[in-house]
């Protein structure tokens, strides 16, 4: 028996794109329509890994064991009351809801706590915070922008399909879609392409090789007459998001900064005393700050070619710093391309009970924010702490070996789905669901809309989700802290009001389990 | 079953018309009753002390994306009050906008019970409903932005009330608002290419369209709805010098649609759309002339929207107006954050300093219109929060608001535009106790069309507050240090008859308030056919089916079930 | 004076605001042991983690000895006095100092000085990132004082400086001088890239080589520039205006001789 279902969430990239149509067969996801091949891959093959943990499992003699959640948790909990300075790490790749109960455990234990932005878009938050940041949704982007600029991401390859949802192949009120533009270039590049290699097959001439570092080729003359929105890619060496662009700025590495610079300076019409720049002509810088400054609606996209090269977040501030400039001459936007589908979620979960985005430590009672000093690569550089839990995040397989080595020097607890690199390294390994296909919740896109992702099978039997898990881990910490006569917070009541009707869930899938029957589901 | 007592307190309770009356409050469950048994009932003993209903606070942003943008950007801001957790409560930060928690503790202990967000974009509802559930003893309401949502300019350029109606009532409950919020009509939709409008009567572009029809037509719309609050409004041109004209302007249009004598629209924050003179240089307070307005009309109602003087952060749906904000120079940051078909934002840190001629004479202005206005049914006590300054300085607007001598001892500290440009020295009205319950209970109750709140009559929902000021002894207008004291440590707030906060300290934690919502039934269901999916695929980037809040989104959810005419 | 030795090596980041000479002053050893400080999450007294010895001397008013580099926050928001440590020491050292004098004879974490108002810190060692710079989000950049260094800093030293003098003998990380307006920062040897950048006013001596944004416009060269009343460096040097994209008017001096790729712009002299 099959039955389709609509506009499913997908949860992959910071896109979160919902107009999926899932097939399901026995409890499997057979088929997916509108996906792209990353969201195809996770949501048809890849979450029913053979490498799926069925059972969570102890470090027993060195070897992992499969134990009973109950024995997980309270070995977990006991790690975590244990450690003087224990880290929670992840969070952006599961719910809010489970984000939640994480500040809340963060918050129990004293706990340092960060998630996976700071090895990705932290850099954009801080810059953020220095500066300010002009942003809209990606829908202003669809019905307005007639530039976008792709600095230093390669969306074709991250974000699939942001380019044709989002911005220049798509359908908005005030601006059309470039796609028949982009195909008939298409066809003409081929066309050209096919008569050079038969030009070359006859005069047998091995085509010259092209440069591939610095920038070589003519001003942009079609970023003044094009009609229509105009694309340009900014990087170090040609994406295939450049193939489609109309223009493409090849870059030195490490030089953002400075050709942001000098594109400000050329923004307030100041004349520059070097005629290179990052490695492009000054004279083409000209070019891209005029077409900056004459369009209607204009966008940057910046990736993590911006976030983690030198400077990281001084690349942003600057970044944001010419995009607000050009706004005293024309509309203009800058955001973000956020990477894993709730990591927006993680910063704004939170900032709401916290204040701060991530990079938090609890351990005076009160939250405390410095990235570079609690955010997790920087503390496990310095080998600061004594205890770590991962959750929805696979450090192991990203971060730096040195710091791995010193993550391992201390007990390591594991919550992930399959059996990734970090599981295999953890001392306590626990299950869970794959969130947005076998159980619901929040996330927020790259630009912070809320979307509620879709529950669409159900899970093996016995897995808990990221949220009932940690509520355990949480309940068992309470009960040790009580054990030991030190004070702790308060389990969230069921508070009912009497003279309150509570409205029946409408849509039984997207209710979340009560809190009250967790000890049932274990 | 809880019985409570409160005993021999003066009861202040402007809707009863009960003034400062030693009398009783009986309390059974979270409802005010005529008596209970005093044997099982806790007894509260408020001898000396003054009883109120909870506070209910009109237009305060708390809660949504805009606010936690504020947040996230603003670490310096917390980093200066961390706030410990305990046994009982949450740890958090405070400051200009402080963390969910933290939110709800500071208002409980100030005691207030019931507060309303001042917008949020509809797209972004769920986020909204997710912090609000994070906010604990407190009833909250928000209310969602309108005014520039294409749906609306479309039908209401096309003169179909109905029609539009039927959308705004579909918008209102798929994100469970509460009320219509317009903010800076059309303005937000011109935004969208950078541009603004400048009057009530230019033309939107791209929809033919001007902000005197969509404030006209969504008031229209508002009352085939039967909405319990007016359209909620922040006018156009807000924070720019002579705009007190606009206001005026938009207040005569909506003249002649109150037939009933009752307030058809409620303009928020409208100190900052009393300022006089044609540039900041010539800046001077308009306050008079809306004063004077308003004592001769009963169609609007408004709130302060008080200036504080305190390092704070300016949030709005008015893109504009952050931006020409921004521009006035001397500002780290500044966030400008678009929704599409609906709305745009933008927020700039911004400090009131008491040696600034504008900021000076800002708060001026804000507590002339409140002086000037005589009938405090018709103005109420908001800082905008945290617009003007958080809502923790609402005690120090109080004082303003009941002490000549307060005023007077801020003026000498404050630049001499406050003093010059305003009519403020000039002005003796001290107000009572009652007229403060009026401005921040009883006034705002009614305008909220919230009929169990800010009363403390049977019936009236069980959100009490009390404070150590005794009108028989202490004389506030003298003693305005000592009553401002007490209005920022309730002794005892009680929400929904329990004790949440003593002494200006939480007590239990474990309240979390409801969230009321407005579910305004239509005769004819807003039909969403094919052509209207197709349209929202056309319009968002989200789907129609994973658009709505649902009920997941509302911890504790109080709908407010009302019959269209429509 | 009040010598304070390590008991153990720290593993756990400590943090210790209550060192500072304003606390330790008129206090027994007793009260002494239990001024509280926590080690990670857990409660401690500093007669846990110290050995507390006094002595009649004044100055300095405290002594600290053994690896500090996991203590935070010492010194913070002092006033007046004098602390000595000798070994390395944690972040946030002298925080928000409003007066006195600390001296590091090791290296020093990061935001050491951070928004300081007067005072002196040396540090006998490296500096970490961020010296002398403000909390996330802030610009209010130190003040006023001095902080010298011998060895060398790492990245965003000096940021928003507002006032005052850092003396670093080493050479400097990238960003030196981000958004500085007002006060000095002299480096003896060479500096990363993008030092002043978005610097609005003050001056920036580098005696090594560096690089220049492209945002900086020569504006002369001067035979010797004066960092302090007392100091005159002997360059020459190439002086350069900017950060002209923040409409700036700061002043880097770059040293001619170590700086031949800059010689291109005398073109423009």
């Amino acid at each position: 028996m099959s039955k389709t279902i609509n506009n499913v969430v997908c949860p992959i990239c910071g896109c979160l794109c919902d107009d999926l149509e899932v097939t399901i067969e026995n409890n499997e996801i057979v088929k997916m329509k509108n996906g792209c091949a990353v969201c195809e891959a996770k949501m048809v093959h890849g979450y029913k890994s053979e490498e799926r943990i069925l059972k969570p499992m102890i470090r027993k003699d060195g070897k992992l064991v499969s134990v009973s959640i109950d024995e997980a948790v309270k070995k977990a909990a006991q790690i975590l009351t244990d450690a003087k300075y224990p880290l929670l790490f992840g969070w952006s790749s599961t719910v809010g809801e489970a984000q939640r109960i994480g500040v809340e455990l963060a918050e129990e234990l004293g706990a340092t706590l960060d998630n996976c932005c700071s090895v990705c878009h932290g850099p954009s938050v801080m810059a953020t915070q220095e500066i300010g940041i002009p942003a809209a949704t990606l829908g202003q982007i669809r019905h307005r922008a007639d530039l976008i600029v792709y600095w230093a991401c390669n969306p074709w390859a991250s974000h699939p399909r942001h380019v044709e949802r989002y911005t220049a192949f798509t359908d908005g009120r005030f601006e059309g879609s470039e796609w028949k533009n982009y195909l008939q270039k298409l066809k003409a590049d081929s066309g050209r392409k096919k008569i050079e290699m038969a030009s070359k097959r006859i005069a047998r001439v091995e085509p010259p090789i092209k440069p591939q570092v610095c920038f070589t080729g003519p001003p942009p003359p079609m970023l003044e007459h094009k009609p229509g929105r105009k694309m340009i890619v900014v990087d170090v060496r040609k994406t295939m998001t450049a193939e489609v662009a109309d223009y493409f700025l090849q870059i030195e590495p490490n030089r953002d900064y400075d050709v942001i610079e000098a594109l400000r300076c050329l923004v307030t019409d100041q004349e520059l005393d070097v005629d290179k720049v990052g490695g492009i002509p000054v004279d083409t810088l000209r070019d891209v700050a005029d077409a900056m400054m004459n369009c209607e609606f204009g966008v940057i996209y910046f990736g993590l070619g911006m976030t983690q090269s030198l400077g990281r977040f001084r690349n942003i501030e600057i970044a944001i710093a010419l995009a607000r400039d050009l706004n005293r001459k024309t509309k203009f936007i800058i955001s973000p391309m956020r990477g894993h589908f709730n990591v927006t979620g993680a910063n704004t979960v939170f900032a709401w009970q916290t204040g701060y985005p991530f990079a938090l430590d609890f351990s005076q009672g009160y939250p405390q924010f410095n990235p570079g000093e609690n955010t997790a690569v920087d503390l496990l550089k310095r080998g600061d702490n004594d205890a770590t839990l991962i959750i929805s995040a696979d450090p192991a397989a990203h971060f730096p070996s040195v710091i791995m080595q010193n993550m391992l020097k201390h007990p390591l607890i594991t919550i992930n789905p399959d059996m990734n690199a970090i599981s295999r390294l953890g001392d306590v390994v626990f299950p869970t669901q794959w969130c947005g296909i076998e159980y619901s919740g929040t996330a927020y896109r790259m630009d912070a809309v809320p979307i509620t992702l879709k529950k669409v099978v159900e899970a093996p039997p016995g897995i808990l989700t990221d949220e009932e898990l940690l509520i355990r881990i949480l309940e068992e910490v309470r009960a040790i802290k009580i054990k030991r006569g030190e004070p702790v917070g308060q389990t969230e009541a069921k508070f009912t009001h009497p003279n309150t009707t509570k409205t029946p869930p409408v849509n039984t899938a997207q209710k979340k389990p009560k809190r009250a029957t967790k000890k049932k589901v274990a | 079953m809880t019985e409570i007592l409160i005993k021999n307190g003066f009861v202040v309770d402007p809707k009863n018309k009960i003034n400062c009356e030693k009398m009783d409050i009986a309390i059974k469950d979270n409802k005010i009753v005529k008596k209970v048994n005093d044997k099982n009932a806790q007894i509260i003993d408020a001898s000396g002390l003054t009883v109120m209903a909870g506070g209910v606070d009109i237009h305060s942003h708390i809660a949504g994306a805009e606010v936690n943008t504020g947040r996230i950007i603003r670490p310096e801001d917390h980093y200066k009050d961390p706030v410990r957790k305990t046994p009982i409560t949450r740890a958090g930060t405070g400051y200009s906008i402080p963390s969910t928690f933290v939110t709800g503790y500071r208002y409980a202990a100030m005691g207030y019970t019931s507060v309303f967000n001042g917008s949020i974009a509809p797209m972004k509802a769920k986020h909204a409903h997710e912090e609000l559930n994070d906010i604990p003893l407190l009833d909250k309401g928000t209310y969602i932005l309108t005014g520039d949502w294409w749906f609306v300019l479309e039908n209401l350029a096309k003169g179909n009330i109905d029609e539009c109606a039927r959308l705004v009532a579909w918008l209102i409950h798929s994100t469970r608002g509460y009320a219509i919020k317009v903010v800076n009509p059309g303005g937000l939709e011109s935004w969208g290419f950078g541009r603004n409008v400048h009057s009530i009567d230019d033309q939107v572009p791209n929809f033919c369209i001007t902000p005197r029809e969509i404030m006209r037509g969504l008031i229209k719309v508002n009352k085939k709805l039967n909405m319990p609050h007016t359209i909620h409004l922040h006018t156009n041109n807000l924070g720019v010098p002579g705009n007190y004209q606009t206001t005026l302007d938009t207040m005569k249009a909506l003249e002649d649609l109150s037939t009933d004598g009752k307030p058809v629209a409620h303009i928020t924050h409208v100190q900052f759309c009393s300022f006089k003179g044609e540039n900041w240089r010539k800046f001077k307070s308009g306050a008079e002339d809306i004063a004077k307005y308003m004592n001769n009309h009963t169609h609007m109602t408004l709130d302060m929207g008080q200036v504080t003087f305190s390092d704070t952060t300016t949030m709005t749906a008015d893109g504009p107006f952050e931006f020409s904000l921004y521009e006035l120079g001397g500002h780290l940051k500044w966030v400008n954050s678009d929704v599409e078909t609906e709305s745009s934002g933008g927020i700039i840190p911004f400090h009131y300093k008491r040696n600034s001629p504008v900021s000076a004479l800002q708060w001026s202005i804000g507590l002339e219109l409140a002086l000037l206005i005589n009938d405090p049914w018709k103005i109420f006590m908001t800082t905008d929060h945290p617009n003007g300054g958080p809502f923790y300085d609402y005690p120090k607007v109080l004082a303003w608001l009941y002490s000549k001598k307060a005023r007077e001892a801020t003026l000498k500290k404050c630049h001499k535009s406050a003093r010059k440009k305003s009519l403020l020295p000039s002005i003796d009205r001290e107000l009572s106790l009652y007229e403060i319950a009026i401005m921040t209970r009883a006034g705002t109750a009614q305008a909220l069309g919230l009929p169990n709140k800010g009363h403390l009559g049977v019936g009236a929902d069980a959100d009490v507050a009390i404070f150590n000021i005794n009108p028989e002894t202490l004389d506030i207008a003298q003693k305005y240090r000592t009553a401002r004291k007490a209005f920022a440590n309730a002794v005892y707030t009680l929400k929904d008859g329990i004790i949440v906060a003593k002494d200006g300290q939480i007590v239990n934690s474990q309240v979390p308030g409801r969230t009321i919502w407005v579910d305004a039934q239509t005769k004819d269901p807003c039909r969403i056919d094919d052509d209207m999916k197709r349209k929202f695929k056309e319009y968002w980037t989200i789907e129609y089916e994973n658009y709505p809040v649902t009920d997941h989104y509302v911890k504790i959810s109080d709908k407010l079930a009302i019959k269209a005419s429509v | 004076m009040v010598t304070l030795t390590a008991i153990r090596t720290f593993n756990i980041p400590i943090q210790a605001p209550c060192i500072t000479p304003e606390n330790f002053a008129d206090k027994t050893i007793a009260e002494l042991k239990k001024l509280p400080l926590t080690e990670g999450n857990r409660n401690v007294t500093l007669g846990d983690l110290f050995k507390i010895e006094q002595s009649p001397t004044e100055t300095p008013n405290i002594i600290l000895n053994g690896d500090l580099s996991k203590v935070k926050r010492v010194g913070q928001a002092m006033k007046s006095g004098e602390i000595v440590i000798n070994g390395n020491i944690g972040m946030h050292t002298g925080e928000k100092m409003a007066g006195g004098k600390i001296v590091v004879n090791g290296n020093a974490g990061g935001w050491t000085g951070s928004e300081m108002k007067k005072g002196a810190i040396e540090i006998h060692g490296d500096g970490g990132d961020y010296i002398a710079s403000p909390y996330r989000g802030n610009d209010l950049g130190m003040k006023g004082g001095l902080i010298t260094i011998d060895g060398n800093v790492g990245t965003d030293v000096g940021c928003h400086l507002k006032g005052g003098i850092i003396k670093i003998k080493g050479s400097a990380g990238r960003f030196l001088g981000y958004h500085m307006t007002d006060g000095v920062i002299y480096v003896e040897k060479d500096c990363d890239v993008r030092a002043g950048a978005c610097m609005t006013g003050g001056k920036i001596v580098i005696g090594g080589a560096l690089e220049i944004l492209p945002s900086f416009t020569i504006d002369s060269v001067k035979p010797k520039v004066k960092v302090d009343d007392s100091t005159n460096i002997v360059g020459p040097f190439y002086v350069f205006l900017g950060d002209r994209s923040e409409r700036g008017v700061g002043k880097i001096f770059a040293n001619k001789v170590a700086n031949p790729a800059l010689k291109f712009y005398e073109k423009y002299l």
